[in-house]
């Protein structure tokens, strides 16, 4: 089907993303203005208007009553979704890189990027919903910073809350993924599932399962509970998102080549196509071509219906998926109570093309 | 002497003493008195051994000859009978008896003083020590006959062995006989699958491949990475029947690997090679370390014995313009060293010549060089020893191409051209034909044109066709083992398109039937004759592939500025296949003309950026369908193993000719290869996706445990329960347009 073009942001795209009822779908790019969407038909609903710098990172409540945003001004804000109006700006040392909230949406974390003297850092807020704005305090309740290593500044990509507000997961530019107390700020693990700069990090709804985006080539499953690795998805392009199917045991991954080097090939070959992988299996068995720059951010619906990708070239592309993709089933068959049986042989065919049909303009 | 006298001695000498005191002082002689060194080393001294043993009748003629040959390396000392006492006492001896008057020359062979028989040896004694170590290198082993190849012993070395007493000579045990692995295993393969190797990051691995399916690994240095080692961390390289795999160790040498499982066969310490020629039967191989600066740049080796056979430096002698040679520091390529066919020669272009080396004694065949005034490169013919060279125009010679027989040096053939600009040549596979490209210019030197000379050089007398192509030629190809032969060309060189042409050095004419005889109908008759066979125009390529096997060309442009677009052809049925990989710097196909690679690489030691975009290689078949892919970081190498053709053309022909019956076996083989790989792979599919399940199964578990604290959080809200969601269907009208018509 043909995709719904968002046409609405004027810079590269840095985020999208589904709330959790599925039903909008929030966008930040580098022209400074987060806006939102309807996800049935693409309608743009509103902007976020207020931030100087380019938007890193958004996130929406669990209800979708309030967003955070982070920014390379130096800030992040705090709105009401519904009015568009900034509720709070909390100032931060450097550009603030990414924000979530954490279980329950009374507080938040941001992290930021190291400028001038400062380090990088993790935030917490206390922004209890129940409360009246005017008393939320302008500093954060807690503050994180990540010193240097061997003299080298370290910057964190992504911050999630895990379940039950237990621990704040932080990614970082040098691969590590690292684990923080947030009420006491110690340090609780760290682990190096990628030898290069982790771009993104997504879990599943249940926070049972993430996946990791590198510049290394690669996107690797992980389970929460024990930090197991447990499958590896690889490209030969840096992977800039990557997330995971709440309907199926399907992973999208998006992703390009960097974007300096854009202009040194021609269009046809950058790979900026989101690609379908099969969730268990590691293999990828269609793509959807369309962008003209890398994909730099990715989310699928919750319902699983349609899936947004925001890339380099300043398009959202909005597609629901066909029906043929809908029906699909796993390409192994189930096992027959006899278990050693037959497999049908023509089952397989055609799988390729299942998705690459969907056309580019 | 008695200790009486000595005492005596010693009271004189105090006395004498006493009475000079005061007239001798201890201190230093100012200036010093200047004393020429004692020489009393031998350097300068060699002895030549294994020197025909000659009846004194011919004692002049033959130190005539030999000290003809002694002095050409330089200059014999020579001392007078008068001044011998400055002299050596062993040249003063050998002098005295050379000369009653004592004066020697430099040159002594002695001879038995009963018969005058000479005893076979030598002694030349040099000015310098320099030219002395000089005539022990070019001398030992010296062919002075038939019979007799000199020994050059340094003097020093000959007296220390004439001290040696002779003990009783007791054979030295024979090793215990150790079998070599079997280097053809690979070849019994009941698949008769090709096998490749790669070489990409820390990575080196053998696959195989069957020209249907992805490629399974054979080996992938698993040894080796036990034993916390890299395989290999540079080139890799097959010999040329694909018995030995070699890799490259810059700092060490090369090692050689093969028959099952690769192990270790062989080691060559060459320090700082970087490039390895096997010889065509695999019994020789020849290194280089590219350093110009090192005399031993170039080593020959025996790969069955392990031993180096010989050494070269990178450039022959005079080869390069002592002027320029320095400015131009990597400028002009060592000229390389090609084996012939069977082995038994390796040559090497200097200047006006062609040195060849006989093996295994690596002396220059019949101790002289090949002349050729002015050559410029010379090419063995890959199925017999005839070499093939050309020269371009020098001192008011015109430009020639010249065909040498081996060892006779008879000349077969020779072509002189004019005009010549440069040529190159190619020899078909099967050594039936060399084509020469010749680029001429006109008289004004502005611009220039192509021809072709075709050599058929199994006939007799070598007969040569000239064929003019008005155009730029880019590109030249012979169809192995075939007739035929592709070029590229444009009228511009420069030009996008391009177009082929397929020519047959073969020509079918159809003859109509004398009426006299029955049938009338046509007759077929095949003249030898070049023939014009297609052209297809408007190409964009570069590089002209045949398949092994004949008859399949691919047309790639490859490089830079070009897109990668490779088109497969069918010469006979003239079927076109178009495809792409993007970047494709090389197209290699494998030995069988089944499947052939396209490659993505990179040079190791990293290059510019560009290269490093893209690695990776694709297979496909001959026909143009992708097999299989795989990318890489970075992708440094990709080789198939070569094997040789065992079957022969009437061999093939009884296979042609029963491809039905062959064909049934095949299939019915491919279907239960295919049904098992199937199942396998979904029984893997299943066990991984159970696995999968019973992670997912815990984490939910877990989840579910924690279901009381979330919902806390969340106010007592359960997203998890139905209840909490209300589906509501609204419609919603909208009049998109109204029309009111009249109705009649």
């Amino acid at each position: 089907m043909r995709p719904i073009l968002l046409k609405g942001h004027e810079r590269s795209i840095t985020v999208v993303k589904f709330n959790f009822d599925g039903d909008l779908l929030f966008t930040a790019s580098k022209d400074h203005v987060p806006s939102v969407w309807r996800s049935e038909n693409g309608e743009r609903l509103g902007t976020f208007n207020g931030h100087k710098g380019t938007v890193w990172d958004l996130d929406c409540c669990r209800f979708s009553r309030r967003l955070i945003t982070a920014s390379a001004d130096a800030s992040a804000k705090l709105w009401d979704c519904e009015t568009g109006e900034c509720i709070k700006t909390f100032t931060h040392s450097g550009p603030v890189r990414g924000a979530a909230w954490a279980d329950g949406s009374n507080m938040f974390a941001t992290i930021s990027d190291p400028f001038v003297e400062h380090n990088a850092r993790i935030s917490v807020y206390d922004v209890p919903e129940n409360d009246d704005p005017s008393t939320y305090a302008d500093g954060p309740r807690l503050e994180i910073e990540f010193p240097k290593i061997d003299g080298k500044r370290v910057n964190a990509t992504n911050i999630v809350w895990l379940n039950l507000n237990e621990a704040l997961f932080v990614t970082f530019d040098n691969g590590s993924i690292r684990l923080y107390d947030p009420v006491t700020g110690e340090e609780l693990d760290e682990f190096f599932p990628h030898e290069k700069k982790i771009n993104r990090v997504r879990f599943n709804r249940n926070k049972t399962l993430f996946i990791t985006s590198s510049a290394d080539f690669t996107a690797k499953l992980y389970d929460v509970v024990d930090l197991l690795h447990l499958k590896t998805y690889k490209t030969d392009r840096p992977v800039n998102d990557a997330v995971i199917s709440e309907t199926k045991d399907h992973i999208l991954l998006g992703g390009g080549q960097e974007a300096m080097s854009v202009t040194t090939t021609s269009g046809k070959v950058g790979k900026f196509e989101t690609r379908f992988f099969h969730l268990v299996y590691e293999e990828e068995f269609g793509t959807v071509k369309g962008h003209f720059g890398p994909i730099n951010a990715l989310d699928i619906n919750p319902n699983g219906r349609c899936y947004a990708s925001g890339a380099e070239d300043g398009y959202i592309r909005l597609h629901y998926f066909d029906k043929s993709y809908l029906d699909m089933k796993d390409p192994v068959p189930e096992e027959t109570v006899d278990g050693e049986d037959d497999v049908d042989d023509d089952d397989e065919e055609g799988k390729d093309d299942e998705e690459s049909d969907d056309e580019s303009d | 002497m008695s200790p009486n006298s000595s005492s005596s001695a010693a009271d004189d000498l105090a006395d004498e003493a006493a009475s000079l005191d005061g007239y001798f002082s201890d201190a230093p002689l100012e200036p010093r008195p200047r004393y020429p060194p004692i020489d009393e080393s031998f350097d300068r001294c060699v002895v030549i051994s294994n020197l025909p043993k000659v009846p004194e009748a011919k004692y002049d003629k033959l130190a005539k000859v030999v000290q003809k040959l002694v002095s050409r390396i330089g200059n014999l000392a020579s001392y007078d009978g008068g001044g011998g006492a400055s002299s050596s006492s062993s040249s003063s001896d050998a002098a005295a008896a050379a000369d009653p008057d004592g004066s020697f020359a430099g040159f002594f062979m002695p001879k038995s003083a009963d018969d005058g028989v000479t005893a076979g040896c030598a002694f030349v004694e040099y000015e310098s020590a320099g030219d002395a170590r000089k005539a022990i290198e070019v001398l030992e082993g010296y062919k002075f006959d038939k019979n007799h190849s000199l020994r050059v012993t340094p003097h020093e070395r000959a007296s220390y062995l004439s001290t040696v007493t002779e003990g009783e000579f007791r054979m030295p045990e024979p090793e215990p006989f150790k079998e070599r692995p079997n280097t053809m295993t690979w070849l019994e393969d009941s698949c008769q699958r090709d096998q490749f190797a790669i070489r990409q990051g820390k990575e080196t691995a053998v696959y195989w491949s069957d020209g249907r399916s992805e490629p399974v690994v054979d080996y992938d240095g698993a040894r080796e990475k036990k034993a916390g080692v890299n395989w290999c961390d540079y080139y890799v390289q097959w010999s040329p029947k694909g018995s030995y795999f070699a890799t490259l160790v810059p700092n060490k040498g090369v090692i050689l690997w093969g028959g099952k499982g690769f192990e270790k066969l062989g080691r060559f310490a060459a320090p700082g090679v970087n490039f390895v020629v096997f010889s065509p039967q695999e019994n020789y191989m020849v290194t280089s370390n590219n350093n110009r600066k090192d005399p031993h740049a170039i080593k020959v080796w025996s790969i069955q014995s392990g031993t180096c056979l010989r050494t070269f430096p990178l450039y022959p002698k005079d080869f390069l313009d002592p002027n320029e040679s320095e400015a131009l520091e990597g400028g002009v390529p060592p000229p390389p060293f090609q084996w012939s066919h069977d082995d038994k020669y390796l040559a090497r272009m200097g200047k006006d010549l062609i040195s060849i080396f006989e093996t295994p004694s690596m002396k220059l065949l019949d101790q002289r060089s090949l002349a050729a005034d002015g050559i410029h490169e010379f090419q063995f013919s890959p199925k017999a020893n005839v070499i093939a060279y050309w020269a371009p125009e020098h001192k008011n010679q015109p430009a020639h191409v010249d065909l040498i027989e081996l060892p006779s040096r008879k000349q077969l053939r020779q072509k002189n051209l004019f005009n010549v600009t440069k040529c190159s040549m190619v020899w078909q596979e099967s050594g039936e034909y060399l084509g020469v490209k010749v680029t001429r210019h006109t008289k004004s030197k502005k611009t220039l044109y192509n021809n072709l000379e075709l050599f058929r050089v199994n006939e007799p007398g070598v007969p040569v066709e000239m064929l003019d192509v008005k155009d730029a030629v880019m590109s030249f190809a012979w169809e192995p083992q075939g007739s035929r032969f592709a070029i590229i060309h444009a009228e511009n060189p420069s030009s996008t398109k391009v177009n082929v042409t397929f020519y047959d050095m073969y020509k079918t004419i159809e003859l109509e039937k004398k009426k006299g005889k029955k049938g009338g109908g046509k007759e077929r008759q095949i003249v030898a004759e070049v023939n014009l066979v297609e052209t297809l125009e408007g190409k964009q390529c570069n590089c002209i592939f045949w398949s092994p096997a004949g008859r399949t060309v691919i047309l790639a442009a490859l490089g830079d500025s070009a897109s990668g677009t490779l088109e497969f052809y069918d010469v006979d049925s003239k079927t076109l296949v178009i495809k792409e990989h993007y970047r494709a710097n090389q197209v290699l196909w494998d030995p069988s003309g089944r499947t052939v690679a396209t490659t993505v690489s990179q040079p190791i030691g990293g290059g510019h950026f560009k290269f490093a975009m893209d690695n990776g290689y694709v297979l496909w078949t001959f026909q143009g369908k992708q097999l299989a892919q795989a990318s890489f970081e970075a992708f440094y190498q990709f080789a198939w193993r070569p094997r040789e053709r065992l079957t022969s053309k009437e061999e093939i022909a009884i296979i042609a000719k029963n491809i039905k019956k062959y064909e049934k076996q095949f299939n019915a083989f491919d279907e239960a290869k295919k049904r098992k790989l199937r199942l396998q792979e979904t029984k893997g599919k299943r066990k991984s996706r159970a696995e999968f399940r019973a992670v997912m199964a815990r984490l939910g578990e877990w989840r579910a445990r924690q279901k009381q604290e979330r919902m806390e959080l969340l106010g007592g809200y359960d997203s998890e329960d139905e209840e909490n969601f209300t589906t509501k269907e609204i419609t919603i009208e909208t009049v998109l347009n109204t029309k009111e018509d009249l109705v009649y």
